[in-house]
């Protein structure tokens, strides 16, 4: 038997239905997601470009030395949208340098990951599920 | 209470109600034959005679979805419209009622299209019958304005806590000058209060997220919590009707019954059609033919029990209908009242008629003949017709 979870009645729940702030922090919403970035500390130049385009406050920002500094993803509700790979200026610096190089390369900071050379100089790939798992052991 | 005789339409009386009333937010979009509403209104904000906040909006879909947000932030709502501009707020119209807001609109009723037609038919309000708003038919300009007056209240009732719209018949009421008897302005103010709103997004100490998604866990408790405030509605509309008449003097239900008490042939309409079918009753009654009427006010919520009630002493029936549900049967207001008989487990002879669309006439004798019709099937020389129209050219 699955245990049905304990949940209001139609008398209890507020009139329209409108809920208390705060609320997302317990919904999960990380279980969406169908690609993974992976931040790659060493490539970072700590910009927190990725933090201000996160459309889901998913950059976790601690205190460091010189201020704030990016920390890891926040799993739980990252939805895997790639906006922080995209827009993250180390890998539009080595998309770039790619297509100087080979013209015909047909990439975007986004979707560089697995090409030749991207991997190594990025700081943030994006991934399918099953890498992220078994490459990055990230669930 | 020192009442003034005047002369108004309906549309005159509506916004005289809402000038008194002061909502703290309207938002509309014009249209026929509701256009004069919001018109004469708008005079009055001009004028500094209301302190409402009037927010003029690219079409009836933003209209609705101003008085949303606005009921939202604890603001007592209204605004008016008609025909295609209520069909336009359609889905924001089901949004409001969700949500539970007591908005309130003047809805003055008119043909759908197509064809293009500008006139009465009760095609528009019918329409949004499963929208889950309170639903007011007026017979004239009286009625539009007591209606208004008790929409507030009914509406904003903690038991409710739903949108109301009052309707009246598109220039049969709407362009048609009466007499009227009108409130002196403290006491309709001191009648419809303080508003309450259910809640408020602009409470910043507490706050709220409205209208968020609810899957498969919650929204089957939250259309339960709205089909038992629209039952909670019937009562208030009859608390609320008993009140009025301890101030005003005059009261009202869900339905009138008139001259129902002995009558051996009921029928069933609403709007203005009700004014003339008691003038039919009348000259039937001197002829010696018992008629009766049943004048539905509350659409939505229906009155089902009320009317089989009523009609449990009648030998035949007959429901006109100022619509088409195009359900091969009848039209909703015979198809609703069909729906009470099955459950008070009665069988009436049920004869329903289709009238009156895009403001075609009916008159007395058009009406008389309905109830001559019933006398012939209770005698058993004809059988009960479904969705007859009548005075079709054929």
């Amino acid at each position: 038997m699955v245990k049905k979870p304990e949940l209001k009645t139609w008398k209890d729940i507020a009139v329209g239905g409108f809920v208390e702030s705060g609320t997302a922090e317990y919904f999960h919403t990380g279980g969406w997601r169908s690609k993974v970035p992976v931040w790659q500390k060493q490539n970072c130049i700590q910009c927190l470009t990725c933090w201000a385009f996160c459309p889901d406050n998913s950059i976790k920002v601690v205190d460091g030395a010189k201020g704030k500094e990016r920390a890891g993803f926040d799993y739980d509700f990252c939805k895997g949208c790639g906006i922080c790979a995209e827009e993250c200026p180390q890998n539009n610096k080595i998309t770039k340098e790619l297509k100087t190089k080979d013209a015909s390369l047909k990439i975007t900071p986004s979707t560089g990951s697995g090409k030749p050379g991207f991997d190594e100089k990025a700081a943030i790939l994006f991934v399918g599920l099953k890498e992220a798992k078994d490459k990055y052991n990230i669930k | 209470m020192e009442k003034t005789i005047a002369a108004r339409t309906g549309n005159e009386a509506m916004a005289e109600a809402m000038r008194q009333i002061n909502p703290d937010v309207c938002a509309a979009y014009p249209i026929t034959p509701a256009t004069e509403i919001m018109q004469i209104f708008a005079g009055f904000v001009n004028d500094g005679k209301v302190k409402t906040n009037l927010i003029t909006v690219e079409s009836e879909h933003s209209a609705m979805s101003a008085c949303v947000g606005s009921a939202a932030s604890g603001a007592r709502t209204m605004t008016a419209t008609s025909s295609q501009g209520l069909a336009y707020m359609h889905e924001i119209l089901f949004i409001a009622a969700g949500i539970r807001l007591p908005i309130v609109l003047a809805e003055v009723n008119r043909n759908i299209s197509a064809p293009i037609n500008i006139h009465c038919d009760h095609s528009d309000t019918m329409a949004e019958r499963d929208s889950g708003w309170i639903q007011l038919f007026s017979e004239n300009p009286q009625e539009a304005y007591d209606a208004m007056i008790m929409a507030p209240r009914i509406a904003e009732h903690k038991d409710v806590s739903l949108p109301i719209m009052v309707t009246t018949d598109g220039f049969i009421i709407s362009h048609g000058m009466e007499r009227i008897e009108l409130y002196p302005d403290a006491e309709v103010q001191k009648f419809v209060g303080e508003y309450k709103a259910p809640y408020n997004v602009l409470d910043v100490d507490h706050p709220i997220t409205v209208g968020s998604i609810v899957l498969q866990d919650y929204t089957f408790e939250f259309k339960k919590a709205q089909h038992e405030a629209m039952k909670n509605a019937k009562r208030v509309i009859l608390e609320v009707g008993r009140e009025f008449a301890k101030t005003f003097g005059k009261e009202y239900g869900l339905i009138e019954a008139y001259k129902c008490d002995d009558a051996d042939y009921i029928t069933i309409s609403l709007g203005s059609t009700a004014g003339t079918t008691k003038t039919a009753v009348e000259e039937l009654r001197a002829e010696g033919i018992k008629a009766g009427l049943i004048k539905i006010r509350s659409f939505r919520p229906f009155p089902a029990e009320e009317i089989a009630a009523i009609l449990s002493k009648a030998k035949a029936v007959a429901v006109l209908d100022r619509s088409e549900s195009m359900s091969n049967q009848a039209g909703p207001v015979a198809t609703e009242v069909k729906n009470g008989l099955y459950d008070a487990g009665m069988k009436v002879p049920l004869a329903s008629y289709i009238y009156g669309l895009g403001g075609r006439e009916i008159f007395i004798e058009d009406i008389k003949d309905v109830y001559k019709e019933l006398k012939n099937i209770a005698d058993g020389k004809s059988k009960p017709e479904q969705a007859k129209y009548i005075g079709l050219k054929v």
